[in-house]
């Protein structure tokens, strides 16, 4: 029943009645219940959209389709990342398997950086705001808890990449711990400072008129604090001995994969209902 | 568990002595530690347990308070607003305090053994769903203590009487927060349910083999899974129109209040059927029990249980035949409404054809059993008949409707899970309830219930509207109301009854040993109270009634069982899971996180200076914290040795 | 174990309960099953009610024989195979029979049937009891409807010289044999009009426009109520349909649309013996069906005779009234036409004396009521909008004696 690591078949659990591991069959279900959230926060939205009040501001105004084409399309691509991320820890290829992650927080953090841009966008320049209007009230919930889960998917995303780093056996787990806290810290620093630079600095460009160079020397600080995080981080992963994460962890990043993936399709419905249907 | 495939179950010394400080395991068994570290889902259950029957409590209190102000015409024993405060906090207490979580106790304690399972498939998940609800009753609860006072918006909470213009304080919030929390709460459950009865069954245990309790346990925890996002998303929304001037439900800038209501309901509606069906399953446990025949028409009552709740889906609009939907719409939820009544009717026939020819043992448990039909069949036709939606119009929002739905909530739900309680007793604390004090307290139940409420079916037609908090003397209400008070006191009565002598038997009650009842599902298998791994062996699963089976085939079943126990002990025991105090502490960020988003007030100052923010984010941070403590704990557990007399240990002397 | 003494003991227990019962029968009406009140759905007085009502006969009569057929096996198969004795219980169980699918879909059948005869009636019920039928939509009568917490505003189509509608409050009088198509408002939360006797509820919800259709078919006075819970005094959000013959309806149209009743006070007179305020309690029943002589009021006649002016009127009370309305800005909230009074936050008051109802259907319209209320509004309404702690735009109080004039000068407005 156990420890036969090199032949374990991963999409298969003894230990279940099923043969299906309870962590799959949990996230399987969690999706369906989360469908029900999305599908209820679509619905709203979309009723809304039939009786808009009198003042509503008209959502082929606002809407950008160019920008949020593209943020589908990188998140996307984030979904091709990790089913490779799947694909690598299945076959135990850790080092495929981290840039598959790597790759996939990348993307994912694209996505939401272009969010965040949209948001102020829409609030400072299209003033749009959650209050001002109830398109206003439906779009911003339903995008932003979208883009809640995707945040959650990312740092999920950061906490298996840091995971995989875990020393082999029970040496120094206290040391282990901070090390590990200390590595998630400084990924959440990187991230959310280049999301933070790349947002306003597409701000600067787009409603300042600047040129990328002129944008970016104003975010010049988050932009140092990325570069910095990013060697720090290059740093963390040095090989350094055996780790405590292979192919039996497969089923784990699966289950993270599922989610990530079922984010990325709710995306598609929800690029579909809210911004394509507008201009049909 | 997948920590099996790992391996890393040691022995439990070395294992937890050598492990840092860091990722300290609890290994307490007595004591308050052990209770608030435990994942075992039977200590879970029973917890569940008294929480819900404090609340059931709780909530009684309440409506005996409502009961106190409707004796007389133009009573003022309670103001308007008092008034309206119980009965919303009676409805929210009995339905989201109550009953879930009294057939959450039984999910928890009796589904892992009858399917023949040591524990759910993730036991620290499972705390934290205890401790969460614990968390979202306070919330809901801390009104009471508070110069808001608690909510008044009426249980089903229609906008726009939830939003700032009309409910300015933070009675509201904490009652949308305190719903959040129970739905989180509800929903982690209810995955974890599904995955232990999809994935944990004892070999041989085929779904077409389960027993009907945990099929309907299953068909629960999906309707919970599947309506809960309704009403999490109708109250983030209320949530996001009160702290940030949203427009959900904002009538000036558009928002529509009827919205509320179809989310509401696409919730509400199969919420019935989550507090219905567990209550079906334990009667399709009881009744071939002290019959002593198998539930006649297995499958067909295990499919008509799965169409209720599949049904369940596509009528929620029948609470809403007078906001005026149109013919079409109308008609289309009545005539799906009126559909359920076939499934119901199934099963009521099993029931009966399941005594029909029986041997009938008129034990307590058998005697709520039957009791549940009958007030249930009637609570199901007064439903028929506001399925009738023209008929409906006059009834909708009367005491009529009051009249049902306690006919099938209390005549149905409460009394089965009065059952419940009384029949797994012997089960879970290895002593029997005095059978004499056990009829009296159904008798007096019985005859307080029906007092009660069948005088308000006719106060109802005859005009009285729900949620008054007074009414004329003129019109006819006078004596059912007085009757109905004066059977709530009755029915207290009862209740008093049941629980003293619950009390009574707990502590001193006669000592049975094993199967007590004559059972015919696995749980009766087991010594009592149960062992923590509950099964020395897993058992090898033969046919529908297992247990019963076993002792009709019992030579068979001794060589089957010494080979399984070979193994597993070859294997290296039994796995037992670690304690952990991590679910608690992400339920304590979830308490702190609520508080300050639902009981701060705001203030001025910016960012995280101010309370409300910074008691939010401290609350987070404490959530976030603990559930990487708990991932990086690991799902770990240590392996056991059941020693040849430990089965003898638990159970007293041996029955029969 | 085995109880020794079931009907040892059971017997004097049910002996006792059914006493007891008896006991607390004996104190009340225990005509209540006959359904008769004010507010019944039990009898119906037009079409809409009546089609509703048979609809409810037929769900009850269906269920009733289900219930019958059904309790009856159950009962019978309960006393059956009851085990009688501790033998009985450890005999050889019975045979283990798993069910009979012919037996099961017999009775799916059977189920399947009852339903169809419940459904046929309710489908017609829905498209009936929607809408005014075809036929008579030309002579439908049009009024719109509105919420307030916690009270309702009627629109009349009638225009006052071709001007604004004609609004009234609380009770709505209708013309006998006609359908009324009524729209329903709101102008805060959610309120249901419910007058049982004419027609089942339909909600008033903010943002949506529904209506109902009702039609009485004798003249008569009929209770009604808010349905839907909408905070703090809904249980006394109450109101009063008045049906009438086409001409006295024509009559009471005519007379609403003139401005307020002047009543003219001698220069200088000074007011008679003043009545007294009354004391009340909280929640105190404010309504009599009964004369002071104990004769019982016909209410449809007591609405006839509200209509006139009393004999008995105290002109320079009156007068004084007149003057609080203006001081205490009464007006700031309440419309009388003719007298300056532009208010819309509260019932319009134009012709308020000639209303048997006030309060919202609460309170008898006696001066004695009347004073009640516009002392302590805070005491009949908890949470009214008229009053906080005192009249809300300035929380400004009024005297018991000062109620008294208002109340005087209010009970003219015929
Ligand atoms: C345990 C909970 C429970 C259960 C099981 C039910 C069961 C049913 N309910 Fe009930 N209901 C509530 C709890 C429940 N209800 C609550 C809490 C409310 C009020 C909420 C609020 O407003 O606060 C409510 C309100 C409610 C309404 C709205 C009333 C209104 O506000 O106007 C309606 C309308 O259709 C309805 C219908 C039904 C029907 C048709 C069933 C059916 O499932 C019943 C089926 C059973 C039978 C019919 C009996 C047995 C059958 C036979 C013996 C077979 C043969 C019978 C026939 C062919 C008729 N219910
Ligand atoms: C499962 C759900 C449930 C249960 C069990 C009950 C139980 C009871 N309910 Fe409840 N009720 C609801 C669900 C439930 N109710 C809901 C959802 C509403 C609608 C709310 C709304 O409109 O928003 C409602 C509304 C409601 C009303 C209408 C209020 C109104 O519209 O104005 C009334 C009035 O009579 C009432 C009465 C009762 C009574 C007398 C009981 C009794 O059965 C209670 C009996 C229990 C006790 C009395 C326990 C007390 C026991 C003791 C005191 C023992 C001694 C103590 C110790 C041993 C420590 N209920
Ligand atoms: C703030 C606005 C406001 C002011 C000022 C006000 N009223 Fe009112 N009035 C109302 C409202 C609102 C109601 C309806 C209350 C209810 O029934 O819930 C009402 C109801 C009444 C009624 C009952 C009408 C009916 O048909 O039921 C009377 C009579 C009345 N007011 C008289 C007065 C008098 C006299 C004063 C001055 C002393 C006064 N009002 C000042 C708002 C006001
Ligand atoms: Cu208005 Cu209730
Ligand atoms: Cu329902």
């Amino acid at each position: 029943m156990s420890s036969h690591a090199g032949t374990i078949d991963h999409h298969h659990d003894p230990s279940t009645s099923t043969g299906i591991p309870n962590k799959k069959l949990l996230m399987w279900a969690f999706l369906a219940s989360d469908c029900m959230f999305f599908g209820t926060l679509i619905a709203t939205h979309l009723i809304y959209r039939l009786h808009p009040p009198a003042g509503n501001p008209s959502p082929k105004e606002i809407f950008a389709p160019a920008l949020t084409s593209f943020s589908t399309f990188v998140l996307l691509m984030s979904s091709l990342m990790m089913a490779l991320a799947v694909n690598g820890i299945q076959k135990g290829n850790l080092k495929s398997t981290r840039w598959s992650l790597i790759m996939t927080i990348i993307c994912g953090s694209i996505f939401l950086g272009c969010q965040v841009y949209e948001f102020t966008e829409f609030v400072e320049v299209k003033k749009m705001t959650l209050s001002n209007s109830i398109l206003g009230s439906t779009f911003f919930t339903l995008t932003g808890t979208h883009g809640t889960h995707v945040a959650i998917g990312v740092l999920w995303l950061v906490l298996m990449y840091v995971r995989s780093f875990k020393p082999a056996a029970n040496t120094g787990t206290s040391a282990w711990f901070v090390k590990g806290l200390a590595h998630v810290a400084v990924f959440a620093t990187v991230i959310v400072s280049s999301i933070l630079a790349l947002a306003h600095g597409a701000e600067h460009m787009a409603v300042g008129g600047e040129t990328i160079g002129g944008a970016l020397g104003h975010e010049i600080v988050p932009i140092v604090i990325a570069i910095t995080g990013l060697a720090i981080l290059g740093w963390f992963a040095r090989d350094r001995g055996p780790v405590d994460f292979g192919q039996a962890n497969a089923v784990d990043v699966e289950s993270m994969g599922l989610y990530w993936h079922f984010v990325d399709i709710v995306w598609i419905v929800i690029f579909t209902a809210v911004y394509l249907l507008e201009f049909l | 568990m997948d920590a099996t495939i790992k391996s890393s179950f040691t022995d439990k010394g070395s294992a937890v002595s050598n492990r840092p400080a860091l990722l300290w395991r609890p290994t307490a068994k007595t004591g308050l530690m052990s209770w608030l570290t435990t994942v075992d889902h039977k200590r879970i259950g029973f917890l569940y347990g008294i929480f819900a029957l404090f609340f059931f409590i709780v909530g009684g209190i309440e409506a005996l308070f409502i009961r106190l102000q409707l004796a007389v015409p133009n009573n003022d024993v309670l103001t308007a607003e008092q008034y309206n405060t119980m009965f919303t906090m009676h409805g929210t207490t009995m339905i989201f305090l109550a009953v879930m979580p009294l057939s959450a106790a039984f999910f928890n304690y009796i589904m892992p053994l009858q399917i023949g399972a040591r524990d759910v498939a993730f036991p620290r998940l499972n705390a934290f769903s205890l401790w969460t609800f614990l968390v979202g009753a306070i919330i809901i609860n801390l009104g009471w203590f508070m110069k808001d006072g608690a909510p008044d918006a009426g249980w089903v909470g229609y906008a726009p009487l939830t939003s700032k213009t009309f409910n300015a304080d933070h009675s509201i919030d904490m009652w949308v927060m305190g719903l959040q929390l129970l739905g989180v709460a509800s929903i982690a459950a209810s995955l974890n349910f599904i995955v232990t009865i999809i994935n944990l069954r004892a070999p041989g245990m085929t779904m077409m083999r389960l027993p009907v309790f945990v099929w309907m346990t299953l068909v629960t925890a999906f309707l919970i899974i599947l309506s809960f996002p309704a009403i999490t998303i109708a109250l983030v929304e209320v949530m996001m129109d009160r702290l940030f001037s949203t427009n959900f439900f904002e009538v000036s800038h558009g928002g529509m209040p009827i919205l509320w209501q179809h989310l509401f309901w696409v919730f509400g509606h199969p919420e019935v059927y989550i507090l219905i069906l567990p209550a079906m399953g334990i009667i399709s446990e009881i009744l071939p029990c002290f019959s002593r025949k198998p539930l006649y028409g297995y499958p067909i009552v295990v499919f008509s249980g799965a169409s209720i709740g599949f049904l369940g889906f596509a009528v929620w609009s029948h609470h809403m035949f007078t906001t005026g939907m149109g013919t079409v719409a109308t008609a289309a939820f009545a005539m799906a409404t009126m559909c359920i009544a076939v499934p119901t009717g199934v099963k009521i026939f099993n029931w009966i054809g399941t005594l029909w020819g029986g041997h009938l043992k008129m034990r307590t448990p058998m005697m709520f059993a039957l009791g549940f039909i009958w007030m249930f069949m009637i609570g199901g036709f007064s439903g028929v008949m506001h399925a009738a939606a023209p008929a409906d119009a006059q009834q909708q929002d009367s005491y009529f409707v009051i009249a049902h739905f306690h006919y099938v909530l209390i005549g149905g739900s409460m009394f089965a899970l009065l059952a419940g309680i009384h029949y797994w007793f012997p089960l879970m604390f290895g002593r029997v309830v005095d059978e004499f004090w056990g009829k009296v307290s159904f008798w007096v139940i019985f005859a307080g219930f029906n007092i009660t409420f069948f005088p308000l079916h006719f106060v109802g037609l005859n005009g009285m509207p729900r949620r008054t908090f007074t009414y004329d003397s003129n019109l006819g209400w006078n004596a059912p109301n007085q009757i109905a008070t004066v059977g709530a006191f009755i029915l207290a009565a009862g209740i008093g009854i049941y629980f003293t002598l619950m009390i009574y038997s707990y502590f001193k009650g006669q000592k049975v040993g094993r199967d007590h009842w004559d059972g015919r599902t696995l749980e009766w298998s087991i010594p009592n109270p149960p062992p923590e791994y509950n099964f020395k062996v897993i058992p090898q699963v033969h046919a529908r009634d297992a247990f019963w089976y076993e002792k009709h085939n019992q030579a068979e079943i001794a060589a089957e069982k010494a080979s399984l126990a070979k193994a597993e002990a070859e294997h290296g025991g039994i796995h037992m899971p670690f304690q952990s105090i991590w679910p608690l502490f992400c339920s304590v960020g979830l308490l702190v996180g609520a508080i300050g988003v639902s009981v701060m007030d705001h203030d001025p100052r910016p960012g995280f200076w101010g309370t409300k923010i910074a008691v939010t984010i401290i609350g987070g941070v404490i959530l976030f914290f603990s559930a990487y403590m708990w991932a990086l704990e690991g799902n770990e557990g240590y392996h056991l040795h059941a020693d040849e007399d430990d089965d003898k240990g638990h159970g007293g002397k041996a029955h029969h | 174990m085995h109880s020794p003494f079931p009907s040892r003991f059971f017997r004097p227990v049910s002996q006792i309960l059914a006493f007891a019962s008896l006991i607390l029968l004996s104190g009340c009406d225990l005509n209540f099953w006959k359904m008769q009140g004010h507010q019944t759905t039990m009898i119906a007085n037009g079409p809409v009610a009546a089609s509703q009502l048979s609809l409810f006969w037929v769900t009850v009569w269906v269920t009733l024989v289900i219930f019958i057929i059904v309790g009856a096996v159950l009962a019978y198969a309960t006393i059956k195979f009851k085990a009688r004795s501790d033998a009985d219980e450890h005999a050889e169980p019975p045979p283990q029979g798993h069910g009979n699918p012919m037996v099961e879909i017999a009775l799916i059948a059977a189920s399947v049937f009852a339903l169809v005869i419940i459904s046929i009636p309710t489908l017609k019920g829905i498209w009936y009891t929607h809408d005014v039928p075809e036929a008579q939509k030309a002579d439908a009568y049009n009024i719109t409807a509105t919420g307030y917490q916690w009270w309702f505003k009627f629109d009349y189509p009638e225009k006052i010289d071709g001007g604004a509608g004609l609004v009234t409050g609380n009770e709505l009088v209708i013309p006998v044999g006609r359908p009324i198509r009524i729209q329903l408002r709101t102008v805060d939360v959610i309120h249901s009009f419910w007058v049982p006797k004419l027609a089942g509820k339909v909600d008033m919800i903010p943002n949506r426009g529904n209506f109902l259709w009702l039609q009485a078919d004798a003249p008569g006075y009929f209770w009604g109520q808010c349905a839907e819970y909408c905070g703090d005094s809904h249980a006394v959000m109450r109101f009063r349909v008045v049906a009438l013959a086409p001409m006295e309806f024509a009559a009471w149209v005519a007379a609403q649309k003139a401005p307020a009743r002047n009543v003219a006070a001698a220069a200088g007179a000074a007011p008679g013996p003043r009545p007294q305020l009354a004391t009340f309690k909280q929640n105190e029943y404010g309504y009599s069906e009964k004369w002071a002589d104990g004769s019982p009021i016909n209410p449809l006649q007591n609405w006839v005779d509200q209509q006139k002016p009393a004999a008995t009127e105290d002109a320079a009370l009156i007068a004084e009234g007149k003057a609080l309305f203006g001081t205490k800005l009464c007006l700031a909230c309440h419309t009388i036409r003719g007298h300056g009074a532009p208010g819309i936050a509260g019932p319009d008051l134009t012709h308020v004396g000639s209303r048997t109802t006030v309060a919202g259907g609460l309170l008898e319209n006696t001066p004695a009521q009347l004073a009640r209320w516009i002392a302590h509004p805070e005491l009949v309404k908890p949470g009214n909008k008229m009053y906080a702690s005192g009249y809300v735009p300035m929380n400004i109080k009024v005297a018991d004696a000062e109620a008294v004039a208002l109340a005087a000068y209010l009970t003219s407005l015929k």
